[in-house]
């Protein structure tokens, strides 16, 4: 095999959309529901990071919302003797991610740090992906958003403002992963330290119920948490695979 | 080819010479106007492109003191963050402290001076110059201060705390008035009531949520707006690590709030029964032996007549219950137990938290880890010994209606939104000659100002802040400008800095940053001198950097016990409420939810914020027991006003799960007049129809005692929310466990409070 043809073939190996068999990194996170209080700090926080929209009210009234991380509400019970569930709910991060396999134009797709990523200006705006992601986690632009004069000036250089016509979702803030792989390099580090990377959400959590991390890394924080015998995926059954791990809520006895 | 003579072929290159130009002369007008990056000779510091430069600051969205850290990018701010070196915060922040960069770049901020040039109230203001403005204020003041009548000058602030407070204290002073009020709804004017007579603290003292094994919690909705939140919220989170040690969480409140849902139990006692509720557990723990203190005698006597069964009747929760709870109370070490507005805002509400208190020390929390740990005294000023209750706001409209006060200059606070319609305070503000506002936006307060002197934001300003709440130390923070200012504004500081001196009465102070230092100086004066930094800027360097300072100075446990005065001085009355229980039948309970007391509404992200509890976005709600609606006939979305003897309000209806059938409740920070875009005309403002019901301990209106009725409107609209089902239908999304295998992994936090 000539040089050229090795070169080529390692680059198909490794470089195929969707089909990594090694991730360099594999981003994971866990939420404790025994912490979380559903405060709803992290959505407020993605939406501050992320540059997503104000949308106004009859978009709400439109199912047309934008929340890349949403609280969801389950009652359990009758008065008196009733339970509100909380779980905060967003993109899954799945490594066997229905969206992926459906998009006519390859438009989101599995990154070589196991992330699943949308590419905004490819995407054609078929909708596909949300009609099979199990979650519903991805949100479409019916419209172009605009910030009125001066929001605009707290708009994240780092995030792309997302057009009419394009699909979005939570992105686990891969600005902030390449901020810190940018940060290991310039050091002469060869990877990111655990806790370097830490998306909005997480960092915000006023109980701290949110760990994020390299799933590679056994030392990792978040490595350790999936171990807890608590963890468990939501709709597993559907072997999605996903990187969201929560952890149960306890019921205790008084 | 055709025959193209020397004529033609000079018109055809004179017209497409023409064509050409006209074509210029188009594409030029409609280019898009030329941009140039021009790179900075010289940068402004911490200036450069593409890199983000963070400063630490102070939360100011509410009183809880949480430290942040400010990403800015080209000089613009673009996020802010929990600052994870302050103890309060230690790197969270909620959702409104995230909305913060909104109330910086709001829309309908105020860009300069104005002057209300038509009748008062109006939209009539006109845009002023800053020496007109202040002139013009000076002016007014200069008069009274020079004819001794000061005293008719009234300050109306939010609550501000630390040097600032000071600076303002040094101007009322300057000026001749006493007639200095901060004001903040929610300021908690029955605790401090409640603990100054049980414990003769002036302070609130610290809950350790963190190390308690059992929390019982009357009303605190400690996790989502009581005190400090987001400290709270680590110290749930720490408390529920999982183990053996797992802390058990029971929520005691009619509606059950986020604190509520997050609880392992939740008790649904009739609501203003809170401190019979905890009298019944403290005389079980006397009467069942858990407690042998030498005045076990005085709490027989005192607490003889809260025999389980008496109580089980008046608060309408079972007597087992009662006793599981107290023996669990009792037996947990350690234990706690707080007291918030949902008990505390009742007729009888410093009763009720005098009560809590004592159950504390029955069961052996007081001055203990896990416990109630008392404060040192705060390094800099607090805003409580100048905030104002209902009475004192009340005494100044009753003032201003005799003719008393000739200027009122307010700061950044809306008490005519969040006051009683039936105060009157709007049309007492009326008869003030002269109202000038330092705020940022106008409010339906502000709107009334004849001069408004717009100030800066928390983000461009200087300030400090020492926690009320705090952690068990000494501990504050500065608060320094992130970004240039936007407008053409002045801090709240200079601008007071500035008008003393015009009426001839200078503080000894240049500017804000100058008064702030000062104050920081004597601090670092005060400090060990073998430990401190060599000199005081180097110590205001590293202060700034840091964002927070703390002295660990925790102080030992406190042995302290109620004299017998005290003791018996211990008992809940059954709770009053204004109107009639056959004509208005239900008990209204406004609450706060992610509005903070109305301040917040303006935020667009606060308003797409669903509701932590119904996920309900941009409107108001009524919060009504699915049973009663059934018996009444609502669903939701019917539109119902809710009628009190002093008025009513307009809003749909929600089923909600959780409520007493006798109760219903409604969200707190919806209802504006005159608040922005965002805010305005939206809503309904529970506050308006409450009855001016006054806890006489605590001088402050009891918000939860107003009686109230609902009458269908026949209307219908649709509640805007986001969530789809709210049942789990048996997908099993929320998974749950009990029992041992909870045990191992954690996410457990390190919280640095631990007294010595």
């Amino acid at each position: 095999m000539s040089f050229l043809d090795r070169i080529t073939e390692g680059w198909r190996k490794n470089r195929k959309p969707g089909y990594y068999e090694d991730f360099d990194y594999h981003w994971a996170m866990t939420i404790d529901l025994d912490q979380c209080s559903g405060c709803g700090a992290c959505v407020t926080a993605c939406q501050a990071e992320n540059n997503l929209p104000i949308v106004g009210e009859d978009a709400f009234t439109k199912g047309r919302e934008i929340k890349w991380l949403r609280i969801e509400h389950y009652w359990e019970g009758e008065y008196p003797d009733v339970k509100l569930n909380v779980i905060p709910m967003m993109c899954q991060h799945c490594d066997s991610a229905p969206c992926e396999t459906v998009c006519p134009v390859s438009a989101t797709y599995h990154n070589q740090d196991g992330l699943n990523t949308q590419i905004y200006n490819r995407c054609i705006g078929t909708r596909s992906c949300a009609v099979y992601c199990p979650y519903e986690v991805r949100y479409f632009n019916y419209n172009d958003h605009t910030w009125e004069s001066p929001l605009d000036q707290q708009l994240n250089p780092d995030v792309s403002v997302r057009e009419k016509g394009v699909m979005e979702k939570c992105t686990f803030c891969i600005q902030r992963i390449r901020q810190a792989k940018d940060n290991a390099k310039d050091d002469g580090r060869r990877r990111v330290r655990d806790g370097e990377v830490q998306p909005a959400c997480v960092q915000t959590c006023p109980s701290k119920a949110m760990v994020f991390g390299d799933r590679n890394d056994p030392q990792s924080q978040v490595s350790q948490s999936l171990n807890d015998p608590r963890s468990y995926k939501v709709l597993d059954e559907l072997n999605t695979n996903s990187s969201v791990v929560y952890l149960k809520k306890v019921e205790a006895e008084g | 080819m055709p025959n193209i003579d020397r004529r033609d072929f000079i018109k055809l290159v004179g017209a497409g010479g023409v064509g050409v130009g006209a074509g210029v002369v188009l594409r030029e007008s409609i280019k898009h106007p030329k941009e140039h990056l021009i790179p900075h000779v010289l940068a402004p510091e911490d200036y450069s492109s593409g890199v983000a430069t963070w400063y630490n600051s102070v939360c100011s969205m509410c009183s809880a003191g949480c430290g942040i850290s400010v990403r800015t990018r080209e000089g613009r701010a673009k996020k802010i963050e929990g600052n994870p070196s302050h103890a309060v915060n230690q790197g969270g922040l909620c959702a409104v402290g995230q909305a913060g960069l909104q109330v910086l770049y709001n829309p309908d901020r105020l860009t300069g001076p104005l002057l209300q040039s038509a009748n008062r109230g109006s939209d009539g203001f006109t845009q002023i110059t800053w020496e007109d403005g202040l002139t013009r204020v000076a002016s007014r003041l200069d008069v009274l201060r020079a004819a001794g009548r000061g005293n008719r000058i009234a300050l109306l602030t939010r609550g501000v705390g630390g040097h600032l407070a000071e600076l303002l204290e040094s101007f009322a002073e300057g000026v001749g008035t006493d007639q200095l009020h901060h004001y903040d709804y929610d300021h908690p004017h029955a605790l401090y009531a409640a603990n100054e007579r049980f414990f003769g603290k002036q302070h609130l003292p610290y809950y350790d949520l963190s190390n308690t094994r059992h929390l019982l919690s009357f009303g605190a909705d400690y996790l989502a707006g009581w005190l400090s939140p987001v400290h709270h919220s680590l110290g749930f989170a720490n408390s529920r690590h999982g183990g053996d040690n797992r802390g058990y969480f029971v929520q005691i409140e009619p509606r059950m709030s986020p604190s509520g849902a997050a609880a392992d139990e939740w008790v649904p006692a009739k609501p203003g029964t809170e401190g019979i509720l905890a009298l019944g557990l403290a005389h079980h723990i006397v009467a069942s032996g858990h407690y042998e203190g030498e005045d076990i005698n005085e709490w027989k006597d005192v607490l003889s007549a809260y025999t389980l069964e008496k109580v089980a009747e008046e608060t309408d929760v079972s007597e087992s219950v009662l006793r599981r709870l107290a023996e669990s109370f009792a037996n947990a070490s350690p234990s706690l137990a707080i007291g918030g507005d949902g008990a505390g805002n009742n007729s009888n509400g410093v009763d009720t938290l005098v009560a809590i208190n004592a159950l504390n020390y029955l069961a052996g929390n007081v001055g203990e880890v896990g416990g109630v740990i008392f404060n040192p005294d705060p390094a800099g000023a607090t805003s409580h010994s100048r905030q104002a209750n209902y009475q004192t706001l009340a005494q100044l409209a009753e003032s201003a209606r005799a003719g008393e006060i000739d200027v009122l200059i307010l700061n950044d606070v809306n008490p005519v939104f969040t006051m009683p319609l039936a105060s009157e305070f709007k049309a007492a503000l009326a008869q003030i000659p002269f109202i000038v506002s330092l705020s940022s936006f106008i409010d339906e307060t502000s709107a009334l100002a004849d001069v408004i002197l717009p100030s800066h934001t928390y983000l461009e300003s200087w300030g400090d802040a020492f926690p009320e709440q705090g952690v068990g130390f000494s501990i504050g923070a500065v608060s320094q400008p992130v970004i240039a200012p936007l407008y053409n504004t002045k801090a709240t500081g200079d601008i007071v800095l500035d008008l003393a001196r015009r009426i001839g009465k200078p503080m000894r102070w240049d500017s804000t940053e100058d008064c702030i230092k000062d104050g920081w100086n004597k601090i670092y004066q005060e400090s060990d001198s073998n430990t401190r930094t060599e000199s005081f800027e180097s110590f205001w360097t590293a202060l700034l950097k840091a964002g927070v300072w703390g002295k660990k100075n925790h102080l030992k446990t406190d042995t302290s016990r109620p004299n017998a005065n005290t003791i018996a001085s211990i008992g809940v009355d059954a709770p009053t409420f204004s109107g009639d229980a056959e004509l208005y039948p239900f008990v209204l309970q406004p609450y706060r939810s992610g509005m903070h007391d109305g301040r917040a509404a303006n935020l667009p992200w606060i308003q797409e914020l669903p509701d932590a509890m119904t996920s309900v976005v941009y409107g108001s709600w009524v919060e009504i027991n699915p049973k009663t609606a059934k018996d009444l006939g609502l669903t939701e979305g019917d539109l119902v006003d809710i009628e009190s003897v002093e008025g009513a309000v307009r809003a749909p209806i929600l089923v909600y799960p959780a409520i007493r059938p006798d109760v219903i409740a409604m969200p707190i920070g919806q209802g504006h007049t005159n608040y922005g875009r965002y805010a305005s005309n939206r809503g309904a403002n529970p506050l308006e129809i409450l009855s001016p019901l006054v806890d006489d301990n605590s001088g402050n209106v009891a918000s939860n005692a107003t009686r109230v009725k609902i009458v269908a409107t026949g209307k219908h609209v649709e509640i805007v929310k986001t969530g789809g089902k709210s049942r789990d239908l048996g997908r099993d999304i929320v998974q749950t466990t009990g029992g041992d295998d909870h045990t191992a992994q954690t996410n457990s936090i390190p919280i640095t409070v631990i007294p010595t």
